[in-house]
């Protein structure tokens, strides 16, 4: 774990992936209690005030200061891009692990349903989910949790089936270990490399999936600061007061490229083969 | 006389995170013309290091400091690429241990060949085709044409070193490099393989620098022995003796270590039966809806193992011995009937499970990267009845520090995993352990101390083990009884003193005699 870190430390891509990282985290963590002001704050002086000492980022609709409403939004954005990817990922990698796992006519039948949910887009897919169960932030997460896990599953099995011919599978069989044992603790731990990888850039998508969706009304309702639901409202006013989308477009641009270089990062420090 | 090749006071070493980690230290050997120089060394010794070195291909992490390596003369190191073209290949030609990753698997065998002989010879199309035909043929290979229009996965693999040997001396090199050109073949392959050599090397005249771990087959090849110990000469004298006086007790000690039948470490007497095969037979794939049916594996295999009975099984690869072990531990399902006591084994169960246990062949693949090696150990334990307070006590038995359960398995050697496999076998107190080809992946020093440590087993629990191997001198030591399998069938079963009586089907004898033998003088 220390010696990945290491690792990452010696690529370019990670050392900038972490470092825009460390500057969303920090937003998540310190966010509010650094915001000049309160992010439900109307003043009506203030609306679309241009980018000034006062306003950074300069004020939205209602005069809300859009910095304090992107540090106050950081809180809900991405842990829920986290938790909804690494709950997708990690049904996608049991279901894919087992697939490998007990091979022949299971695996057919679970990878042909693999199949015919990857046929259905993502977006469309969390609408749909979305449309059922109902809007709101906590629906959303599960909507694109869901969808990742078939492609997660997909790659999972791929790996997951060179580790099921090796010995110590067998050792295991022999020894007459149950499914779930060999399944969780004997193969998914050798398989988390790939995955690990997988779920940073994973993470990029879902925040950009929630953008979507709270863009579309379906995830974070108003007035919440929620990155996707700032750019949404931002639309009907981009050409009095650009500054209101180029604030959150910005964050989420940040989010993504942090999750997708330190995902480029990690791919190169868990190859054993690279030698840096 | 200059010597063909000289390699004088030769430093390498690789850079790997940021240090040089030495690989050959102050190397000084040298092979007059027509003569075979035999270099020995466990894995890490820098030998296929020096070869990489004299063909000038070495790694781009590869620092040379200091020595020099002289083709007649001429010193290699610092010659440009243009200037190595044609000694590589032509001047100095090479084999490789493995003949299928050595030939291209997109291209005909033929124009393979006739590559080679267009550039290092400068033939035509015609000339080419013409000279491969009658090259092969001098290889004692059968249909030269048609082998030239196949791929290289359409012939067997002593057929595609055949073709690499024919190719490697069709340029009359003066000096071949040899790296262990036998061990991806079977015996009796091998065995041919050597002699083609031998009546290659004399026709020619050209020298060679033969590579191996195996002293056996090295001191039959070679006219003289170099031993290398971690990228130093140990020793270097003519190969009929280096091995009867040595000079350095390295040299004694994996001379030693190499297996020799008359040498018996076995003394116990087996009992009743323990396990007992009733025509085995294991096939692989389905029946397709169209098409013949997939010919089996295994067929019909049957005997019995006596408690406490060290059965050897050999054969050459694709024989079957491993699929056996495999359908015996319940890995592939087989058609069958098992006994385990007299008791009819339906489903394996948890006693049949407990009772028989199995070590693989590589202890990379078999200990789980992710489990520290005291979980691994504990893990029989905890599934048939034991205290997980005994890890210890059987790290101990396989002579491995009790600190080392806390230990993962890329942090231990080779011989020390297939030491951790042991201990997890043994920790379900079985009464047969299965050993699937365990030595052979490890040192020939470690194979010894392995070996000795299973017989410690043997003696102190009485437990029976099948045997699998492809080393026929090695089975010999210690075997109660040997069977032998070829293409899925029991050719023979014989007991240790009836083999060495010179009894035993003709295949067995081909086996035994194809298997090269250290011969020590009478040194015990």
């Amino acid at each position: 774990m220390i010696e990945t870190f290491r690792r990452l430390g010696r690529t370019p891509q990670g050392v900038l992936g972490l470092l825009l990282l460390l500057i969303v985290g920090l937003a998540c963590l310190l966010g509010p209690m650094v915001a000049p002001f309160d992010p439900e704050m109307i003043d009506f002086m203030g609306r679309y005030a241009a980018p000034s000492t006062r306003h950074w980022l300069g004020g939205d609709q209602l005069g809300r200061d859009v910095l304090s409403r992107l540090l106050w939004g950081a809180r809900t954005t991405v842990p829920l891009a986290l938790l909804a990817t690494l709950g997708g990922t990690i049904v996608g990698a049991v279901i894919g692990t087992a697939s490998a796992f007990w091979g022949g006519r299971v695996d057919e039948a679970i990878m042909r349903t693999v199949d015919a949910v990857m046929a259905i887009p993502g977006l469309l897919l969390a609408l749909l989910i979305v449309g059922t169960v109902g809007a709101g932030s906590l629906n959303a997460a599960l909507a694109v949790a869901i969808a990742f896990v078939p492609s997660m599953a997909r790659i999972t099995r791929s790996v997951a089936l060179s580790v099921r011919r090796l010995d110590y599978v067998g050792a295991a069989l022999a020894r007459g270990e149950g499914a779930g044992w060999i399944v969780l603790a004997e193969m998914l731990p050798n398989v988390v490399a790939p995955i690990v990888v997988e779920t940073t850039i994973r993470v990029a998508f879902a925040v950009m999936l929630f953008a979507t969706l709270s863009f579309l009304g379906l995830g974070a309702q108003p007035p919440a600061a929620d990155w996707g639901l700032m750019a949404a409202e931002a639309r009907r006013t981009l050409h009095q007061a650009p500054w209101t989308m180029i604030g959150p477009a910005g964050a989420i641009a940040l989010t993504a490229i942090g999750f997708n270089l330190l995902g480029d990062g990690l791919r190169d420090a868990l190859n054993p083969r690279d030698e840096r | 006389m200059t010597p063909l090749l000289a390699v004088e006071d030769y430093t390498l070493g690789y850079r790997v995170a940021g240090a040089v980690r030495p690989v050959l230290k102050r190397l000084s050997l040298a092979v007059a013309p027509g003569e075979v120089l035999g270099l020995v060394g466990e894995s890490g010794s820098g030998k296929s290091s020096l070869a990489a070195a004299i063909m000038r291909a070495l790694p781009r992490n590869a620092r040379e400091e200091g020595g020099r390596i002289a083709l007649e003369g001429q010193d290699l190191r610092g010659l440009p690429e243009r200037a190595l073209r044609p000694i590589r290949g032509r001047r100095i030609g090479m084999v490789f241990q493995d003949p299928s990753a050595a030939l291209n698997p997109t291209l005909t065998i033929g124009r393979q060949v006739r590559e080679v002989l267009r550039l290092h010879r400068g033939l035509n199309p015609a000339a080419a085709q013409a000279e491969a035909l009658d090259i092969l043929g001098h290889v004692g290979l059968r249909d030269p044409a048609a082998i030239l229009r196949r791929y290289p996965h359409q012939v067997s693999g002593g057929e595609k070193q055949r073709v690499l040997i024919a190719t490697a001396f069709a340029t009359r090199p003066e000096l071949l490099i040899l790296d262990e050109p036998t061990t991806a073949l079977d015996v009796i392959t091998g065995a041919r393989i050597l002699e083609l050599f031998a009546t290659l090397l004399r026709e020619t005249g050209a020298g060679a620098l033969y590579i191996s771990h195996d002293l056996a087959l090295v001191a039959h090849v070679s006219d003289r022995i170099a031993v290398l110990r971690s990228g130093r000469l140990v020793e270097q004298g003519a190969a009929r003796q280096i091995f009867v006086a040595p000079q350095h007790a390295y040299t004694r000690e994996l001379a030693d270590a190499v297996p020799r039948p008359e040498r018996r470490l076995t003394q116990s007497t087996p009992g009743p039966a323990l396990l007992e095969l009733d025509g085995i037979g294991v096939t692989y794939g389905r029946k397709r809806l169209f098409g013949p049916a997939p010919a089996p594996t295994v067929r019909e295999v049957s005997f019995s193992v006596r408690e406490g009975e060290i059965l050897g099984v050999v054969g050459e690869s694709g024989s079957g011995k491993s699929t056996l072990a495999r359908a015996l531990t319940g890995l592939v399902p087989h058609a069958d009937r098992l006994r385990l006591r007299g008791a009819v084994v339906g489903r394996m169960g948890r006693d049949y499970r407990r009772a028989v246990q199995v070590v693989f062949q590589h202890p990379d693949a078999s200990l789980n990267p992710r489990h520290t090696v005291g979980s691994q150990i504990a893990r029989p334990l905890r599934l048939f009845g034991g205290d997980v307070r005994e890890v210890p006590r059987l790290l101990e038995q396989v002579r491995l520090p009790a600190d080392y359960a806390r230990r993962y398995p890329h942090q231990l050697s080779g011989g020390e995993k297939q030491r951790v496999a042991i201990a997890r076998a043994f920790a379900a107190r079985p009464a047969l352990v299965i050993c699937d080809e365990i030595t052979a992946p490890l040192d020939v020093s470690v194979q010894a101390t392995v070996i000795e440590l299973l017989l410690e087993l043997h003696r102190l629990h009485g437990t029976a083990y099948l045997f699998i191997t492809h080393d026929l001198n090695l089975v010999r030591q210690i075997a109660h009884r040997i069977a032998v399998m070829q293409a899925g069938r029991l050719m023979d079963l014989q007991s240790d003193t009836a083999i060495a009586a010179g009894e035993g089907a003709p295949y067995t004898r081909a086996l035994i005699d194809a298997s090269p033998r250290l011969d020590l003088g009478d040194r015990p």
